[in-house]
């Protein structure tokens, strides 16, 4: 029920449940706690469970943002790009006077238009979405320098700032809520609606779906247009936490987020090649780096290693997985 | 007879980017005659210089239909092992430099044994290893250069003949045995035939896993030579070198006619990309252009070219049902 598969085949031998991605992201989840919390005093400390938390609702959303264009078969590099954008926009607004609600409105238009111009460009050549996006990151990037002159914007609003650090019962932050609130919407758009069925399959069989009537032109543009939208969540909530719109929080053109918006849902099941997408494995996904980056840190063993440690995991986890399908399919005969 | 030759001449692949670079040069020198200065000459040769073996490395694995995103963080390893060996350890230049090149050349060889051993997509590997490869080097030099480099290697980045630096010897040299491997030897055919259609590649009885793990070797010791060369130009190893190489290694080698599916690449197209986005850049420079469109200009450059070629590819497949 977690990863929703338009051409799921069949596994033999083991029960389903036990063979999905999911089941092995919540072992070693489990794991990681019980470890940090015993060599890390305070990691399950409200404080900790807070921090871990605010920095997992935008690792939720970012992994969304590229699980969704993956869905249809395609990738979207230019999420960072994007996502500075929408926090600049947004945080260009507050600045300006705007209330607040409209300022996130108008960011998230933003990301959606932007999302939805890689989409278009997409389907128009035919060419490859790792090249569009690839060229587009470079030009989104360099038009928000442009417009707004390279320069951080600090006063924003304090309603606004309030919401990144608002907390329910002490520990659970305001925008962990609306992490949990996308996940349900985009599993009900996938289950649900004629049209997350059709961006499933077009991902799976571009040219099957066209034959038999699946608006693949549609289809393809809504998914990268949802990818800017979610790429803008993110950075509106990463905005909020840390109170200033920031031209380099994603890194020179935003390929800082490059990492963290592939690992969440490759690590969680979602197919390269379209198709499928894990929702609550890339859930698990991002709460699994989140958890090991925070542990990490309170251990010492410090900042500089995460990276080390995020890319032996990923490669253990697509090996592990290969491993295991080849396992599986054993039977039938390859 | 002159007209036939010149219209063979203009069918050929590079003629396209051979005129627009001329264009540009001429338009440039045009506008800012200070382009033609033999300072000026050698600031965009250099760059040309320091880029090359960047867009080779990210070429040869194009070649196979693969890619790697760890070319970067590969060469800023490699930059540190080089300048920790030299600082800390008084290692002698020279073997501090085929040290460098052994470990870019090992860095390859693990992406490519893990994507042929293991089937799966060479950028969700190399995604992995790029992660890996960063992490190592900031962890090794918790984000702090070496500034302390042998002076023969400061030579080596810095050394000019007027306007052509000595670094342009070196990639020159590196470029044709790149294009020798890729025109002349069995492995190179290999490689391209393997990115043309693997499919008829396994079925004709090539070593598919050879190939693919020669052009990810390939890929790894040109992001060494590329990273030294840096290092030497600098003069300081820095840990974050290789950060900016991503956009650049898969525009030059794509401007240059290479496609994203593999199969067909160009060492000379390659080099004449290399060079139009480094006369775009002194352009935008000697104009007293916004640095920051840069990033819009290379952007758009990408999108116009690869959109080209498949309006051309489009029209050559036009041609060939029509007949």
């Amino acid at each position: 029920m977690t990863t929703l598969d338009a051409t799921a085949p069949g596994r033999r031998g083991l029960p389903a449940w036990l063979t999905r991605p999911s089941v092995g992201l919540v072992v070693i989840i489990a794991l990681m706690i019980a470890v940090f919390s015993i060599t890390a005093p305070g990691f399950l400390s409200p404080f900790n469970t807070f921090a871990i938390s605010r920095e997992l609702s935008v690792a939720i959303v970012l992994g969304y943002a590229m699980m969704v264009v993956l869905g249809v078969g395609g990738m979207n590099l230019a999420v960072g790009s994007i996502g500075v954008c929408v926090a600049m926009a947004t945080a260009g607004l507050q600045a300006a006077g705007v209330p607040v609600l409209v300022s996130v409105a108008g960011g998230l238009v933003c990301g959606a238009f932007l999302g939805g111009l890689n989409g278009v460009i997409v389907v128009r050549t035919g060419l490859s979405s790792f090249m569009i996006t690839l060229a587009t990151m470079s030009i989104y990037f360099g038009a928000m320098l442009l417009l707004s002159g390279a320069q951080a914007i600090r006063n924003l609003d304090p309603a606004f700032v309030a919401f990144g650090r608002a907390r329910i019962a002490g520990t659970v932050p305001l925008m962990f809520l609306v992490a949990v609130a996308i996940a349900v919407a985009l599993t009900y758009l996938y289950r649900a609606t004629d049209i997350g069925r059709q961006m499933l399959f077009t991902g799976a069989n571009p040219k099957a779906a066209e034959l038999s009537g699946v608006p693949v032109v549609r289809a393809v543009i809504l998914a990268h247009a949802l990818s800017g939208l979610l790429a803008g969540v993110a950075a509106i909530m990463l905005t909020a936490r840390t109170g200033a719109g920031v031209p380099s929080m994603a890194g020179q053109i935003g390929r800082d987020w490059l990492l963290p918006a592939f690992i969440a849902p490759v690590l969680g099941g979602s197919a390269l090649a379209g198709g499928s997408v894990a929702i609550v494995g890339t859930f698990l996904g991002a709460t699994l780096v989140a958890i090991l980056g925070s542990g990490l840190r309170m251990v010492n063993i410090g900042d500089f290693w995460i990276e080390l440690f995020l890319g032996i995991i990923l490669l253990v986890a697509v090996l592990a997985d290969r491993a295991r399908s080849l396992w599986s399919s054993g039977d039938v005969g390859r | 007879m002159i007209r036939d030759r010149l219209l063979r001449l203009a069918r050929t692949e590079n003629a396209g980017l051979v005129a627009i670079l001329l264009i540009a040069v001429v338009a440039l020198t045009v506008a800012n005659p200070a382009f033609l200065t033999s300072f000026n000459l050698y600031v965009v040769l250099t760059s040309v210089s320091l880029w090359t073996c960047v867009a080779l490395a990210q070429m040869t694995t194009l070649a196979t239909g693969q890619m790697s995103l760890s070319v970067g963080s590969l060469g800023g390893l490699v930059a540190i092992v080089v300048g920790g060996l030299c600082e800390l350890w008084g290692v002698p230049l020279p073997l501090a430099i085929i040290a460098g090149l052994a470990v870019g050349l090992a860095g390859g060889l693990l992406n490519g044994a893990l994507i042929a051993t293991s089937g799966i997509n060479s950028f969700i590997i190399t995604l992995a290893t790029f992660s890996a490869f960063h992490g190592l080097t900031l962890g090794l030099t918790r984000a702090i250069p070496f500034y302390h480099m042998p002076d023969a290697l400061k030579a080596l980045g810095n050394a000019r003949f007027g306007a052509v630096p000595f670094m342009l010897g070196i990639v020159l040299v590196v470029a044709l045995a790149v294009h020798i491997i890729f025109t002349r030897t069995r492995i190179g055919r290999h490689m391209l035939a393997y990115g043309g259609n693997p499919t008829a590649a396994v079925l004709s009885g090539l070593s598919t896993k050879r190939a693919v793990i020669f052009a990810h070797a390939l890929s790894g010791l040109l992001s060494a030579i590329a990273a030294i060369l840096t290092v030497g130009r600098l003069q300081i190893a820095q840990p974050t070198i290789g950060e900016d190489w991503l956009i650049v290694s898969f525009a030059a080698p794509i401007i240059g006619g290479a496609s994203l599916s593999g199969g067909h690449v160009s060492v000379p197209g390659t080099l004449l990309a290399l060079a139009l986005l480094a006369v775009i850049n002194d352009a935008l420079v000697l104009l007293g252009v916004d640095p920051f469109w840069v990033q819009v200009v290379l952007g758009c450059l990408i999108l116009a070219v690869v959109g080209a070629n498949r309006l051309r590819e489009g029209r050559r497949l036009g041609e060939a049902v029509a007949r």
